[in-house]
C-alpha cells in the first residue's frame, strides 16, 4: 500500500475538493433563487399595501370604484399564485438549504391576507366573484399527494374558464402559521385537498371539474 | 437536509473518489499500459484445458494452443474431460500432441483443473476455457512477469470472439473495459480475477495454495484472492490477448451473470476476516474492502433507485386514475423549469468521467475506430446495458438468501 498510498491520498483530496466545490455551487444556487424570490417578494408587498390601501379607501370613500379595486386585488391574487409555483419548483430543487420554507411561510400569509380582502370587497362591492380556497399540504401522504396533483389542475382548468369571477387561494395547512391554524379549526380542516367555496361550502377530498363547475354557478345565482 | 440527500451525496462522493483513483492511476501510467517485461528464460508450461461439453469450439482451442509462439518442447497441453454428455471425450481423444484424461464423471472445472494440475510437469500452469483461443504471441508476452519472484500469476487481455448479435457486441465493449481497468488494477496490485479464458499460475504457488477452491463457483476469482492473500501478485499483460466465446443470448447471460455474482459474494465471505487488515496490504486494504463497498452501495443504490422512481411512476398512474375518474385531461404541456441543483452538477460531472472513462479505455484497447453501429451499441451499453447489473446482484442476493446455488 505504501508505494500507492499517494494515489489514494491524492484522490481523496481531489474527491474532497470538487465534493466541496459541488456543494458550495448548490448552496450558492440555492442562496441565489432565495435571494430573487426575496426581492419578488418585497415587489409583492408593496403592490399588496397599495392594494389594501386603494380597499380601505374604497370602502370608507368612494363605492363607485369598487370594479378598480376588485381588479387590483385579482391582479395580485395572480401575481401570489404564480409566484407560488415558482416557490414549489424551487422546493424541488432545493436539497442543501431550508431557507425556502421562511419564504414560503411570507407568501402563505400573502395569501391568507388575500383572502381576507377578497372577503371584504365581496361583501363591501356586493360582488358575485367566488372565493375558492384550497387547503393543501407540502408534505402530504402519498394518496393524498396524487389526489392534490389532480385537484390543481382541475382547479387551474376552472380558474381558466372563470377568469376574474373565481379567486383561487390556495393554502398550504403544515407550516406551522398561526393564522392558517386558526383558520384550519374554524373551518374544520383536517385533510387534503380540502376546498372551501364563499367561506360556507366545506369539500373534503378530490373534486371533479364538474362538481365544482356545477357548485360556482350556483353562488354565482 | 433530508436523509435521501445524504445518502445521494455519499453515492457521489464514493463514485467520485473511484473516478479519480482511476484517473490518477492511468495518467501515472498511461506510457506503460503496453509494457512486456523481457524474460530471463523461457519457462516450462503446461497449458490445461478443462472440457465439459465443448465438443464445437476444443479443436479449435487447441489448435490455437499448438499454434503459439512458443518452443514446442517447453509446452505441454492437457485436455481432461470432466464427464462430458457430447462427443468432446471422443474429439480430444483423436488430438496428437496432448495428453488426455478421460475422467468418466462431471465434478466441475475446479475439480477438474486441479486434477490437471497434478498431472502436469511444468513449472508454470496456463488454464484455457475449451472455448477460448490465444493469440500466437501471448504467452511469449505474459512469461515474462514470472521472473519477479512475487508474481503468482498472470492474465491477458479477454476480448469477445462472437459479435454478430447486439448482446455478444455489448459484451465486447464490456470485456474492452474490463480489460483495461483490469490494468489499472494491476498497477496497485489489486487484479482481483484471473479469468479462466487464459491466466497462467506458478505451479509451486497453486500447489501451497491447495490449488483451486471445489467449492467456490467462481474459480477464477477465488485462486486470485487466495494467490493475494498469500502475499503474491497476479499480474495482468495487456498486450496479450485471448478471445472467447460469449453468452449469446439474455438467458444464457444472466445465467452467467448470477453464476460470477453469487461466486462473488461466496469469495467475501470466505475472506470477510481480510476485510482491512492492514498486514494484507493491498489485498485487505483495498481488493476486499473495494469488493465488498461496491456491492453494498449497487445493491442500496438500486433500493434508492426503485424507491425514487417508483413512488414518481405510481403517484403518476394514481394522477392519470384521479383525472380520469374526475374527467380531467390526463396529458398536458409540463411547465418547464429548468432548475439547476447541487446533483445537476455533480450528475454531469459523473456522466462526463463515465464518458471519459470509456473514451480513454476503448481508445486504449485501440478501438477507437467508431463507426455509427459501434457508437450505438457504445450508448446502449453505457444508458441500458449497464443498469442491468443492480438487477442480477439483486436476483443473486435471492439465490444466495434461498440457498439456490447450485450449478
Amino acid at each position: 500500500m505504501a508505494r500507492f498510498g499517494d494515489l489514494f491520498w491524492k484522490a481523496l483530496v481531489l474527491t474532497v475538493v470538487v465534493f466541496l466545490l459541488g456543494v458550495l455551487l448548490g448552496f450558492a444556487l440555492e442562496r441565489n433563487r432565495i435571494g430573487d424570490i426575496e426581492k419578488e417578494f418585497q415587489k409583492i408587498d408593496l403592490q399588496w399595501n397599495d392594494a389594501k390601501l386603494q380597499t380601505l379607501y374604497y370602502q370608507n370613500v368612494e363605492q363607485k370604484f369598487c370594479d378598480s379595486a376588485i381588479s387590483e386585488n385579482l391582479g395580485f391574487g395572480d401575481k401570489v399564485y404564480e409566484e407560488g409555483l415558482k416557490i414549489e419548483e424551487y422546493d424541488r430543487a432545493s436539497f442543501l438549504t431550508s431557507d425556502l420554507e421562511l419564504e414560503k411561510k411570507k407568501y402563505a400569509l400573502l395569501k391568507v391576507e388575500f383572502w381576507l380582502n377578497s372577503i371584504v370587497l365581496k361583501e363591501r362591492c356586493n360582488a358575485d366573484y367566488v372565493n375558492l380556497v384550497y387547503f393543501f399540504a407540502n408534505n402530504p401522504d402519498f394518496n393524498a399527494e396524487a389526489e392534490q396533483d389532480t385537484q390543481a389542475e382541475i382547479l387551474k382548468d376552472l380558474k381558466e374558464k372563470y377568469g376574474k369571477d373565481l379567486m383561487l387561494i390556495p393554502l398550504p395547512i403544515d407550516l406551522d402559521i398561526s393564522m392558517i391554524n386558526i383558520m384550519r379549526e374554524t373551518y374544520n380542516i383536517k385533510k387534503t385537498p380540502t376546498l372551501l367555496i364563499n367561506e360556507k361550502r366545506r369539500l373534503e377530498g378530490l373534486q371533479s371539474f364538474d362538481e365544482l363547475d356545477t357548485m360556482i354557478k350556483n353562488e354565482q345565482l | 437536509m433530508e436523509f435521501i440527500t445524504g445518502v445521494y451525496l455519499f453515492f457521489i462522493f464514493v463514485s467520485l473518489y473511484s473516478v479519480f483513483l482511476v484517473l490518477l492511476i492511468y495518467f501515472r501510467n498511461r506510457h506503460n499500459l503496453y509494457f512486456e517485461k523481457p524474460t530471463n528464460g523461457l519457462y516450462h508450461i503446461s497449458v490445461v484445458i478443462p472440457a465439459y461439453n465443448k465438443e464445437e469450439n476444443l479443436l479449435q482451442t487447441v489448435n490455437a494452443v499448438k499454434n503459439l509462439d512458443y518452443p514446442k518442447d517447453k509446452l505441454e497441453i492437457i485436455v481432461i474431460d470432466d464427464g462430458s454428455k457430447d462427443k468432446t471425450a471422443e474429439i480430444a481423444m483423436k488430438i496428437d500432441g496432448i495428453r488426455f484424461f478421460k475422467k468418466g464423471y462431471n465434478s466441475g472445472k475446479s475439480d477438474t483443473v486441479n486434477f490437471g494440475i497434478k498431472n502436469a510437469n511444468g513449472e508454470i500452469i496456463a488454464i484455457i476455457d475449451a472455448d477460448s483461443y490465444p493469440e500466437k504471441d501471448s504467452f511469449k508476452k505474459m512469461i515474462g512477469y514470472f521472473d519477479d519472484p512475487e508474481t503468482g500469476a498472470v492474465t491477458a487481455s479477454c476480448f469477445v470472439r462472437n459479435t454478430g448479435k447486439l448482446i455478444e457486441r455489448l459484451q465486447a465493449v464490456e470485456y474492452f473495459l474490463i480489460a483495461f481497468g483490469r490494468k489499472i488494477l494491476d498497477f496497485v496490485d489489486s487484479v482481483y480475477v484471473t479469468p479462466g479464458s487464459l491466466s497462467m499460475y506458478r505451479k509451486n504457488l497453486l500447489d501451497e495454495v491447495g490449488g483451486f477452491d471445489t467449492n467456490n463457483i467462481t474459480e477464477d476469482i477465488e485462486i486470485a484472492w487466495k494467490i493475494l492473500k498469500h502475499k503474491y501478485k497476479n499480474r495482468m499483460c495487456l498486450s496479450a490477448k485471448v478471445y472467447t466465446e460469449v453468452p449469446d443470448n439474455l438467458k444464457k447471460w444472466w445465467r452467467q451473470r448470477l453464476r460470477w455474482n453469487i461466486g462473488g459474494f461466496q469469495t467475501v465471505h470466505k475472506y470477510r476476516n481480510s476485510f482491512f487488515k492492514k498486514s494484507l496490504k493491498m489485498f485487505g486494504l483495498f481488493v476486499v474492502p473495494r469488493f465488498l463497498i461496491s456491492h453494498v452501495l449497487s445493491i442500496t443504490g438500486f433500493f434508492v433507485f426503485v424507491y425514487v422512481f417508483g413512488r414518481v411512476i405510481v403517484q403518476k398512474l394514481m394522477y392519470w386514475i384521479f383525472s380520469i375518474q374526475n374527467g380531467n385531461t390526463i396529458f398536458e404541456v409540463p411547465r418547464l423549469f429548468l432548475i439547476p441543483s447541487v446533483f445537476t452538477f455533480f450528475i454531469f460531472l459523473l456522466f462526463a468521467f463515465t464518458l471519459a472513462f470509456t473514451y480513454i479505455g476503448l481508445k486504449t484497447m485501440n478501438k477507437m475506430d467508431i463507426g455509427f453501429k459501434a457508437s450505438f451499441t457504445i450508448l446502449f451499453y453505457l444508458v441500458f446495458y449497464l443498469t442491468l447489473y443492480p438487477l442480477v446482484l439483486l436476483h443473486s442476493l435471492y439465490l444466495l438468501a434461498a440457498g439456490n446455488i447450485k450449478w
